[in-house]
């Protein structure tokens, strides 16, 4: 695995959406679910908004995964949300086959705007999933 | 690229700082490209730290600002008006949430915690390099405001944002306003009755001139935004040209041969389909309910008023708000639980309210005399096993209350109160201890041990392990067990989903905040009231009512808004119009246009919501968000990862 | 008269009585749809009760964090202008839309403009006593910053304990103290008033059988949140009586709410919650404490407070079932308290290191009087009387006359806030009356 890590978990970034998944995240927070401290959040509008050339750019720099905490149906912004998501998750992983990375380096899931528990949930298995395939 | 940035890290009184060194946060950045300043505070949204944000902006000409404190959902438009106040264009500000997503998420490791908030404050001073000032995008505001739900609180901020100036449409469901209060008769705290009370506010509904009132109504579309939603509104017909004479209706009513359970009386009692509540009903126009109508005719020939050509109409509606007073459904008891449904002496509370109204003398039900009444408490919250975890509020006082009335009103009532402890809060106090004064019998078990309610013989018996007796087990014969079911929320949730208004852990309306934004959701511009939000006595809902109107009011009354300039721009060498974004865009905020020779895509920046869905999907990677470009991303994921 | 000759007359829209959270939101709401709001204090900063507190339940934000911004932005609204250590005299009805009242302002010897609050006054007073805004745990000089994060955070001297030794003026670097400060009445004309006057704390001394005062280890819960709040005395949780960490504390719930013989039958309605707060973040701070809370009835009752309830049952909290009739105090500081177990059906008693009394909400009975010449009606608990409870919480007996928050009973601060939006709405309808 490549970058820094601490307490040896593998870095994980994670699209976040202002509306819905964020404040889920918050939550967490503030009920003190606990995930590991490699997991950073950066919030979009929305999940259909990331372009695949983020997803890549993180992986390259020493990312060891992507997690997309989509919108949803809940999505404000129209019901096209989860296909479009869906959309660019099939893209980037095609473009992660093409430049050798494994395509389960990205993960997505839906995380409702009180879904804490579910987001830690998929972040440590997601970050088991890393450490074993990693070693 | 900015020269000059501040950076503010916030203690937030030991709640980031218990687990964040921040001092070392702060000089891990100190040396950053263009950081010119960095403190500590101990508590960042103080006023004597804006005051000193705002000096030092001035003094030392930052161009960029960043404050990592908590959740920009709390403060990033305070320290957004704090740069604004020093001069700086507020878009050259970035806030890193160091606390709900570092000091509390990570409480269990102070290393790691502290790590992760270095990372993310260098992300955030990576992203401050890169803005720019932007003025914010002034769209009309209409003047109007759709309230949804003529209960009670509907019905109260109806009154208020009329009275306050703005053009309200008032959207009612049913054929009849009111609600639920429609339904209740006595009430705590007042001698008027539910309908009295529903009477009192119709009227004023009717004499406001700027409230337009909907009844069989429901909103079947919605596009557009804050200042400018478009409704589409579908109206069923009431079949009632005008209203007819009592004489003629109550004809209408004898001749109809279809008999429904009435929902008004919780199926208590049957009513036909040509139907009205109660005779003082509003509006004064009984309906005919075609779902069950058979059309036979026979109430046309008798009613001269009754019109069935009419047909459903559907009206588009302009709002620049929309408030959602939509209510709560009963709980709804499952077949068995505590012998509902299966014993027929065990009804609901709604069910029991409706009895004692038509009983005077004497309180019947089913043909037989009651006498002994077991109320079973907290049925539907509070659940161990089931959903729903919260207490639904109203319940202890309003069933005692109740239980004295029934004792004050009939001869011979014992009541037996089996309950989880109870919850009479503030004055309501006085009741429970008026019915304890008058011999009601309190009887308590857990959560885990509910009492149970079985059938011996032709008796009804409700069985207990008293806490309250050193868990002796008591057995009481029942004439009637009444089931104090709690509030849910509607289970109709088509306005809801219709709006993308989110519901909470306990699945009614979730505001932003229960303190700072108590009745605004994230959906901009739409406010929830009453017991849509969660379960509320008639007070606490008209405050809430009040409190919605108050600021759907603030956001439409100006006619015009400020919107976020942080839309969609299309690079104009990059962009071959495909099309794509078009396709993409849930708003129509793209046009085709000729430029230079070629066709380029253009956005529309009063349409655009800044949703992003057309970024991805361009295959010339022409198009970004203002706010979140390629470079302001990017620059954040690599200021994420530390250089080894 | 001669005074009423010299009195300087202010004009305003609207005088809001109580810069709390349910006066503070009230005057912003007013504000913002540009009424001109003269806001009264009685204290030496706005922000009342709440924003001395630590956290707030069911979601556990610091007060600070929801406070001071909202404080912050009153302190520089321009339509709203402040008046700290100020309180009505008197508030007469002229007519419709007419409200002439007395405000008397106490001085506070200090030029706040000047003020850079430094604290070298307070550093240079000789005198010492006890910080009522800590609740007695710890001293204050005379020269004193109220707390820091009062609003405004500014220097105020204690004219009563003050010596007048003249140390503080020496120690000023900018000369803003000013011992020629006399009171100064004001003649204020309004529209509309709005009374948000809080409510006060029930006297643990009132119940002597609780020990309060005679042993050092018995609290209020008041004091307990400061020990915990982030701008606590002492950095830590700690018995007042000998500084020792401790770690078996007692919660006596319903102390002088629910209880006749103190003259207060009704429910506080905030004391179970604040006290499940206290003990969750007492687990935080002291995670071997053991915490135990005497309880007659849990009132979690609004939105998350019964989750909330449960969570502190899964986090280990005890909760008994019982009355507590009587506190004693150890030679070594500890606490025996004898209670009614209701679920053992015994008289039972218990050993604690430390007491904290949840103190209940009493009425704050002063502003009835200040009303001349209508009757500002009470309810029968001696809050202000809410004469339409159903249709319009924040009506008064008085036309133009509305309440806020805790002055009409008890009630949290989600219900404060609410009911500060209800009371500047029904403000604003009936101010637009006089202009249609």
């Amino acid at each position: 695995m490549t970058g820094g890590k601490v307490n040896n978990s593998p870095r994980i970034l994670v699209f976040s959406t202002e509306k819905i998944s964020d404040p889920a995240i918050d939550m967490a927070g503030l009920l003190k679910l606990h995930y590991p401290p490699t997991v950073y959040t950066i919030p979009v509008p929305c999940s259909s908004s990331i372009k695949p050339r983020w997803i890549l750019h993180a992986l390259e720099q020493g990312f060891d995964g992507v997690f997309i905490a989509a919108d949803g149906t809940d999505c404000p912004y129209g019901e096209s949300c989860t296909e479009k998501t869906g959309q660019l998750m099939s893209v980037t992983q095609q473009l992660m086959k093409e430049k050798g990375i494994d395509p389960a380096r990205l993960k997505m899931a839906a995380i409702c705007s009180v879904c804490s528990e579910p987001f830690v949930k998929h972040v440590k298995s997601f970050a088991e999933y890393l450490s074993k395939s990693s070693n | 690229m900015k020269k000059k940035i501040g950076v503010y890290i916030c203690h937030c009184g030991g709640n980031i700082s218990d687990y964040v060194d921040v001092e070392k946060v702060r000089q891990a950045v100190e040396g950053d490209e263009g950081v010119i300043l960095s403190k500590t505070t101990m508590f960042a949204c103080a006023d004597s730290n804006q005051k000193e944000m705002v000096d030092d902006i001035k003094d030392r000409e930052l161009d960029g600002v960043v404050v990592a404190s908590c959740s920009p959902k709390l403060h990033l438009l305070t320290f957004r008006a704090v740069v604004e106040r020093a001069g700086l264009n507020k878009y050259n500000y970035v806030h890193a949430n160091i606390r709900e997503q570092v000091s509390w998420a990570h409480s269990d490791n102070k290393m790691g915690a502290t790590e992760k908030a270095i990372q993310i404050v260098k992300a955030a001073i990576a992203k401050v390099r890169n803005t720019e000032s932007l003025e914010p995008v002034i769209v009309e505001a209409t003047n109007a405001v759709a309230v949804i739900g003529a209960g009670i609180a509907g019905m109260r901020a109806a009154i208020e944002l009329a009275e306050a100036g703005s053009q309200v449409y008032l959207i009612e469901r049913e054929f009849f306003v009111g609600g639920r209060v429609a339904q209740w008769d006595d009430l705590c705290l007042t001698e008027e009755t539910g309908k009295e009370l529903i009477t009192r506010l119709y009227d004023q509904v009717m004499s406001q001139k700027k409230i337009t009132l909907f009844t069989g109504a429901e909103v079947i579309e919605n596009s557009g935004s804050v200042g400018n939603f478009n409704l589409k509104v579908k109206i069923t017909p009431r079949h009632f040209k005008l209203r007819c004479t009592e004489e003629t209706l109550q004809q209408a009513i004898d001749v109809c041969p279809v008999e429904v359970p009435d929902e008004f009386n919780f199926n208590i009692t049957t009513r036909k389909a040509i139907y009205h509540n109660y005779p003082s009903e509003y509006p004064q126009l009984p309906a005919i309910d075609m779902k069950n109508c058979t059309r036979c005719g026979e109430c046309e020939k008798v009613c001269p008023n009754i019109d069935f050509s009419q047909k459903t109409e559907y009206l588009n509606l302009k709002v620049g708000s929309i408030l959602l007073a939509t209510g709560f459904d009963p709980y709804e008891p499952k077949k068995g639980e505590f012998g509902y449904g299966e014993i027929d002496n065990v009804v609901t509370f709604p069910q029991f309210k409706r009895i004692v109204h038509y009983c005077d003398d004497k309180l019947v039900y089913k043909g037989k005399e009651i006498k002994n009444i077991a109320y079973i408490y907290c049925v539907g919250s509070r659940q161990v096993d089931g959903e729903n975890k919260y207490c639904s509020r109203y319940c202890c006082t309003a069933i005692i209350h109740t239980a004295i009335t029934v004792k004050k009103k009939y001869k011979g009532i014992h009541n037996y109160h089996f309950n989880r402890g109870i919850r009479t809060y503030g004055k309501a106090e006085v009741w429970y201890d008026e019915s304890s004064r008058l011999g009601d019998i309190y009887l308590q078990s857990f959560e885990y041990d509910p009492p149970v309610v079985e059938k011996s013989g032709t008796q009804t018996i409700v069985r207990i392990k008293d806490m309250l007796t050193i868990d002796k087990e008591i057995e009481v014969v029942a004439d009637l067990v009444v089931l104090v079911t709690g509030m849910v929320p509607r289970q109709d949730n088509s306005i809801g989903n219709l709006l993308k208004v989110p519901r909470g852990r306990d699945n009614f309306f979730n505001e932003i905040h229960m303190k700072l934004r108590p009745v605004e959701t994230v959906i901009d511009g739409i406010t929830i009231a009453g017991a849509s939000q969660g379960p509320k006595n008639i007070m606490e809902s008209i405050n809430s009512g009040l409190a919605a109107a108050t600021k759907s009011f603030s956001l439409v009354n100006s006619g015009e808004l400020a919107l976020e300039p942080t839309v969609a721009k299309v690079n104009l060498e990059a962009c071959e119009w495909c099309g794509k974004c078009d396709e993409a865009c849930p708003y129509n905020a793209f046009e085709k246009v000729e430029t230079g020779g070629k066709f380029i895509a253009k956005v529309n920046s009063a349409v655009c919501k800044g949703c992003g869905m057309c970024l991805p999907v361009c295959p010339t990677n022409a198009l970004d968000l203002i706010g979140l470009t390629d470079e302001d991303v990017e620059s954040m994921i690599d200021a994420l990862i530390p250089n080894i | 008269m001669s005074i009423q000759k010299q009195m300087k007359t202010l004009e305003y829209d609207v005088l809001v009585v109580g810069a709390g959270i349910a006066g503070g939101e009230s005057a912003l709401n007013l504000a913002d749809l540009g009424y001109k709001v003269l806001l009264l204090e009685k204290e030496l900063s706005i922000g009342g009760k709440m924003i001395l507190l630590s956290k707030v339940f069911p979601t556990l934000d610091c007060a600070a964090c929801i406070t001071t911004p909202k404080v912050s932005e009153i302190a520089r609204h321009p339509n709203i202008t402040i008046f700290t250590g100020a309180e009505p005299q008197k508030i007469l009805k002229k007519g419709s839309h007419r409200f002439e009242a007395v405000v008397l302002q106490k001085p506070r010897y200090v030029h706040v403009a000047d003020c850079t609050g430094c604290q070298l006054c307070e550093e240079a007073c000789p005198v010492s006593v006890t910080d009522e805004y800590q609740y007695g745990l710890v001293g204050r000089k005379a020269a004193y910053i109220p707390f820091s994060i009062a609003s405004p955070r500014a220097a105020a001297i204690d004219i009563d304990n003050c010596t007048l030794c003249g140390a503080c003026e020496r120690a000023c670097p900018t000369k803003c103290i000013d011992f020629t400060q006399t009171p100064e009445e004001f003649l204020v004309k309004i529209k509309s008033v709005v009374i948000a006057t809080g409510f006060e704390l029930f006297d643990p001394l009132k119940i002597p059988r609780y020990g309060y005062g005679k042993y050092k280890n018995v609290i209020t819960s008041m004091q307990m949140e400061r020990e915990l709040a982030p701008t606590r005395p002492f950095n830590t949780v700690l018995r007042p009586g000998d500084g020792k960490m401790p770690d078996n504390i007692a919660y006596v719930l319903c102390t002088g709410s629910r209880d006749k013989s103190v003259g207060n039958p009704i429910c506080s309605q905030i004391c179970c919650m604040y006290s499940i707060k206290q003990a969750q973040l007492l687990m935080g701070a002291l995670p071997m404490a053991d915490i135990t809370i005497y309880y007659l009835h849990i009132r979690a009752f609004g939105k998350g407070f019964n989750e909330f309830y449960v969570q502190a049952q899964d986090m280990g909290v005890e909760f008994i079932k019982g009355k507590v009739g009587k506190i004693t105090g150890k030679e070594n500081g500890n606490l025996v308290v004898r209670y009614e177990d209701i679920k053992a059906g015994t008289v039972k008693e218990a050993e604690h290191d430390m007491v904290v009394l949840s103190v209940g909400v009493l009425p704050n009975q002063g502003i009835s009087g200040v009303f001349e010449n209508e009757e500002l009606q009470l309810d029968p608990f001696h809050f202000v009387n809410q004469v339409d409870l159903m249709a319009s919480p924040a009506k008064t007996s008085i036309e133009g006359v509305f309440v806020a928050g805790t002055a009409s009973g008890p009630m949290d601060i989600p219900d404060s806030i609410l009911s500060g939006g209800a009371a500047s709405a029904e403000t604003t309808s009936y101010l637009r009356k006089e202009s249609l």
